[in-house]
């Protein structure tokens, strides 16, 4: 058995690509890895990785958005999210400093978006002035005065602050009965501010395409006064490419971060307690007598022993990491293939070329690791196949207990999230889609590469 | 006066479908089998004597298929009939099987009772009482006792079980049972006591067997007609003389495997034996299927397909030498 | 005389049976007596024959000496060596001159290994050779022995590709591998097409004269091992009963049990369709727990008489040139023919009704 290697590779890998769906797993575990080495290109929300749980990181993002793909579907399209940088910045000196800016917003989607919001980032005392005008030429006004000297961020927000200046805004377009009826702090403020003033522009409002202009003037107080960020935001209905979850979080980029992490997770931990219990299993069905009753006992007790605690313990001691996790996952999964693989070993070992093995003088180490192991090759590259999403939705469950690492991202965290937060019962489908698809393939690429390995391993399945 | 056929096979075509091609298991083989006669199948790994068997009962192997050929049991082509019917009135009714390692396919959890049992009222609505009262007459009818019925395979012997498997083909009372090598896992002793049993039956019941092996010795001593099968057709179907006779058989296959046969009380120089290996159904050779191996071989041996020729009464061959003389 | 190259003497294997719990507090045990004080030698160059039914203990003999199984009790000697209790690098030394081919010529070579590994590997395990090159030559030259020509068609493929016959030769190859001097054959060809066994043996004896090996032959048809062997071993229930050159034993055979054997044995002549076998022989075998006293074989024997069961068990009688029985009455047997006997044989069908 002292070939070539280069020319074993060469030949397993010709008889490899003969198997179509070998071949796909690989495509697929491809892609995979593509996705992991060009992360940083394909990220549209750079910081995912460090910042998944910083809310005021998303803050900017709708909630429950929609995939933007979604209005290649729908007659009446949602708005998109937008970020509107500053426009027209005038910096005024005569008198006090002031700063005017412009923020065109050019509405052509059929449904209303979410909310606008107005984001600033201020230092010391100013005066703000805004006003939005609407295509029919309608405006609304608001003004505002801060008081602290410091450094402060300000949030207004059409849906949260403004209610009742968009209804004082469009109520004349309305019946006069019915505008009066209404609360103005209970109206669908966003859609009555994008849609036409007439009647029922609160109960059943129809959009007002065109641009709308948010105007703002600051007037600073002081010398230490500025402006140091405006932007306003448009939450829109549909946001990235597979829109945005409960917590206003970008999936897509959700998604990407945690493919690393799946083909780790699922990776190391998979093929460590697949050795281990491979070669625990075939050992002890091997050698039968009391080393056989002494490994089943310490099979027992590790089987016995819920990981659960154990973890629990351990965070808090350690701080929650996601490489102890899957040196535990190692530890404790290794006990999956054992019982199976004993009961196979002890199958092979009644097999005659076990015994001619014996006759011609062979060791022990050499008929475990010549004979019966390759045997169980087969097995075990299903077994790795099935670990795999078997590992990720562990961590995601030790995660959702809060003992996951929460320095990572994870598709079983998204996906735990998503059950946690109802989005089943909600149709929130892209939160739930992606990430359970992601697992699926992954899992998928690892059964095909597995079968097509054994093909090849297993030479009576050979067609040829 | 010659005895009445009780089961003819016509020209019957089995072939087997599989990814590599088609392998011609069975090629129009034709023969019959008279009333209260054993008619012995002898043939190597591969020349199709057990597809056979299953072709008799209309269950050829998957993914085998019946292509061609009748097979005509008291008169009546069975493979024209539903499988339905021939699940009611043909198998285990009228022609049954005796499976080669049967014995050992006995389920271990189930008492023998239980077993015989469930083919029984398969096929016969009976209540408990009569099924045993049947069973019992037929494990004696075996040589085996009523107990046996309460206990499990493995607490019988070899020999026992596969008695009690003789039994469960019998107890329909069929025409025609079918044996695939029901000695083989056996010892001497008790293959002895087997084939003992069939002739017995033979006289007894009037039964008509086929009975299938390899080994030619115990042909000769159980087969009042022997067939001998290569490649899918057969190469020789004469009596038990005139095979084993002192004139020896006529197809130079039968001969050889004769002079590969050690005998007990002989000393024999040297045994014979045929160089090379049976040939590949999927593409069998021209002519004659066994002319590669042919120690005698002749030139249109190679090319023209050999008949099956009658060379004296109930004497045929199918081969080229042969039919020169 | 030159000493033969192996020798067992009362060559005994128990094995212990599990003991329920109550068995255990009574202190009892019970034993499959599979192999129960055998001695027999084998001289250089000969073919030694074991023959007998299942159960009897020639394949765990066969274990025995390939050293395969632990003995129990008695000697094993093998080329006028001690071999009854090595272990180690003297068992790997053992292990170099005691060779075995199996039955099945499937199931004892891993599938998943070609020829070539299948028969590297004992060259492998003992260091043969210095380098590869010195071990392709041999695997090459071996493979031509085996009539496997030419190799280099046969190392790559795997056993499922070989026929039944090649297989066995292929085995046959892996026990010349280490240049043994004995090989232990068990039923090497029960598992092969009639038209090729004769190939096989033929080989078989080739490779004897060749290499002047010694083989020990399990079967149990006495028909193939009239042909093949040169003495012969009858065993019953773990003992020989008869042993002898192999024409002379069967055509003279003196124990009722080989007699019994002689005539279950079915030939290929005409005549006998119509005819029920006539084996003189009664009941059942017993299980190996449950040895019968004094002549194992008493209980099937037809001509056994009370001495026979009262008194010890016979032992191997020498009668002359090699030809050794153990029955006490194989002599009265001889004269007195069936009327020596004592019971009816029970072979026939047995009808309640």
């Amino acid at each position: 058995m002292k070939r070539d290697r280069l020319e074993q590779l060469r030949s397993f890998w010709d008889e490899f690509r003969q198997v179509r769906f070998g071949l796909v797993g690989l495509v697929l575990l491809g892609v995979f890895i593509v996705i992991v080495a060009f992360e940083g290109k394909l990220l549209t929300y750079g910081d995912v990785n460090t910042r998944w749980r910083d809310m005021l990181y998303w803050t900017n993002s709708p909630r429950y958005a929609m995939p933007v793909w979604v209005n290649w579907f729908t007659g009446k399209d949602y708005a998109s999210s937008a970020v509107i940088e500053p426009h027209n910045v005038v910096e005024g000196t005569e008198g006090l400093r002031s700063v005017h800016m412009e923020f065109p917003y050019e509405y052509k989607a059929g449904r209303p978006p979410r909310d606008l919001l107005l984001d600033l980032a201020l230092t010391g005392q100013v005066a703000l002035q805004m006003t939005i005008e609407r295509p029919d030429g309608r405006t609304l006004s608001y003004s505002k005065q801060t008081s602290s000297s410091g450094s402060q961020q300000l949030r207004i927000s059409i849906d949260q602050n403004l209610r009742e200046r968009v209804y004082q805004t469009v109520a004349s377009g309305e019946d006069p009965a019915i505008a009066a009826s209404r609360n103005p702090k209970q109206i669908n403020a966003v859609g009555a501010l994008f849609a036409k003033a007439q009647p029922g522009v609160f109960s059943n409002p129809e959009v007002l395409n065109g641009t709308y202009t948010l105007t703002l003037n600051v007037t600073l107080v002081g010398p230490s006064a500025s402006v140091d960020r405006a932007q306003v935001v448009i939450a829109g209905g549909v946001s990235g490419i597979l829109g945005t979850d409960g917590n206003k979080r970008d999936l897509w980029s959700g998604i990407i971060a945690g493919t690393k992490w799946a083909l780790i997770i699922g990776l190391l931990t998979s093929l460590i307690s697949v050795a281990v219990g491979v070669v625990y299993g075939v050992t002890a069905g091997y050698f039968g007598g009391w080393i056989d009753s002494l490994m089943n006992r310490i099979y027992e007790i590790f089987v016995s022993i819920p990981l659960l605690p154990i973890m629990i313990v351990l965070s808090a001691v350690f701080k929650p990491s996601i490489w102890i996790m899957i040196t535990m996952m190692c530890v404790f999964f290794w006990v999956g293939p054992v019982k199976t693989v004993r009961s196979i070993a002890l199958q092979l070992k009644e097999n005659s070329y076990i015994e001619a093995a014996h006759g011609l003088g062979a060791t022990h180490r050499r008929i475990l690791f010549k004979h019966m192991i390759p045997q169980l090759v087969p097995y075990a590259f299903a077994s790795m196949a099935l670990a795999v999403p078997g590992a990720i939705a562990y961590e995601a469950t030790i995660s959702l207990i809060g003992l996951g690492d929460a320095t990572v991202v994870t598709w079983g965290q998204i996906l735990f999230d998503a059950f946690s937060s109802g989005a089943v019962l909600q149709g929130i489908w892209w939160w739930i889609v992606p990430p359970g698809l992601a697992i699926a393939l992954m899992g998928m690429t690892f059964a095909f590469i597995g079968f097509a390995m054994d093909t090849i391993l297993n030479p009576k399945l050979r067609t040829r | 006066m010659e005895k009445e056929r009780v089961l003819e096979v016509q020209d019957l075509e089995l072939h087997y479908f599989t990814r590599k091609g088609v392998v011609q298991a069975v090629d129009k083989l034709s023969f019959f089998l008279r009333k209260g006669e054993t008619l012995g199948v002898v043939g190597e790994s591969g020349c199709g004597k057990t597809t056979m068997a299953t072709a008799l009962l209309n269950m050829p192997t998957p993914p085998g298929r019946i292509v061609g050929g009748r097979i005509l049991l008291d008169g009546q082509d069975i493979l024209t009939l539903s499988e339905n019917e021939v699940r009611r009135r043909v198998r285990w009714e009228t022609i049954a099987m005796v499976f080669q390692g049967a014995m050992n396919c006995l389920t271990p959890v189930y008492t023998i009772e239980k077993q015989m049992r469930e083919t029984l009222q398969q096929h016969r609505a009976m209540d408990k009482k009569a099924a045993r009262g049947r069973m019992k007459s037929y494990l004696n009818l075996v040589g085996l006792s009523d107990d046996v019925l309460r206990r499990y395979p493995h607490e019988l012997s070899g020999g026992m079980k596969q008695r009690v498997v003789i039994a469960t083909a019998l107890f329909l009372e069929p025409k025609v049972i079918i044996c695939d090598e029901p000695t083989t896992a056996l010892d001497v002793v008790v293959q002895a006591q087997i084939i003992n049993l069939l002739k017995d039956l033979k006289e007894q019941v009037g039964l008509s067997f086929i009975f299938i092996t390899h080994d030619l010795s115990i042909e000769a001593e159980v087969s009042d007609r022997i067939l001998v099968m290569y490649a899918g057709r057969i190469a020789e179907l004469g009596t038990n003389a005139q095979i084993y006779g002192p004139q020896g058989p006529a197809h130079p296959y039968t001969q050889r495997l004769l002079g590969a046969t050690p005998r007990l009380h002989e000393e024999v120089e040297e045994l014979a034996f045929i160089p090379g290996t049976p040939p590949d159904l999927v593409a069998p050779p021209e002519g004659c299927r066994f002319h590669p191996r042919c120690p005698v071989l002749m030139e249109r041996c190679a090319h023209d397909d050999v008949p099956l020729r009658e060379i004296e009464p109930d004497h045929l061959v199918a081969c080229w030498r042969c039919f020169d003389e | 005389m030159s000493e033969p190259i192996l020798v067992a003497e009362n060559l005994t294997k128990w094995f212990p049976v599990k003991r329920s719990l109550t068995q255990v507090a009574r202190g009892e045990r019970t034993w499959v007596r599979a192999v129960d004080g055998v001695s027999f030698s084998v001289e250089k160059g000969e073919i030694f024959g074991l023959v007998g039914e299942s159960g009897c203990g020639k394949t765990t003999t066969g274990k025995l000496i390939m050293k395969l199984l632990d003995i129990t009790d008695g000697k094993l000697m093998l080329q006028g060596e001690d071999v009854t209790h090595i272990r180690g690098a003297a068992l790997s030394e053992h292990r170099r001159h005691v060779q075995m081919i199996f039955q099945d010529p499937y199931a004892s070579m891993n599938p998943r290994f070609t020829i070539e590994d299948v028969l590297m590997e004992p060259l492998e395990i003992h260091n043969v050779g210095k380098d590869m090159a010195e071990r392709n030559v041999w695997v090459r030259e071996i493979l031509e022995e085996v009539k496997l020509s030419p190799p280099e068609e046969f190392l790559a493929r795997h056993p499922h590709m070989l026929s039944g016959g090649q297989r066995q030769r292929a085995a046959t190859a892996r026990t010349l591998m280490l240049n043994p001097s004995v090989i232990v054959a068990d039923e090497p060809v029960s598992m092969i097409d009639l038209s090729t066994r004769a190939e096989i043996l033929a080989m078989m004896k080739q490779l004897q004269r060749e290499m002047g090996l010694t083989y020990i032959y399990i079967t149990h048809d006495l028909s193939t091992a009239r042909y093949f062997t040169d003495r012969l071993a009858v065993m019953y229930l773990g003992k020989i009963i008869e042993m002898g050159e192999a024409g002379t034993l069967i055509d003279g055979a003196l124990h009722p049990y080989t007699k019994a054997l002689i005539a279950a044995v079915c030939e290929p002549i005409s005549g006998k369709v119509n005819r029920i076998k006539e084996v003189p022989i009664k009941g059942e075998i017993p299980a190996a727990t449950n040895i019968p006293t004094g002549c194992r074989f008493h209980p099937r024997c037809l001509y056994s008489v009370p001495e026979c069961w009262q008194e010890e068990e016979p032992t191997l009688d020498d009668i002359g040139s090699g030809h050794m029985v153990a029955c006490r009455r194989h002599r009265e047997i001889q004269e007195l023919g069936d009327s020596a006997r004592t019971s009816e044989a029970s072979l026939g069908i047995r009808r309640t009704a």
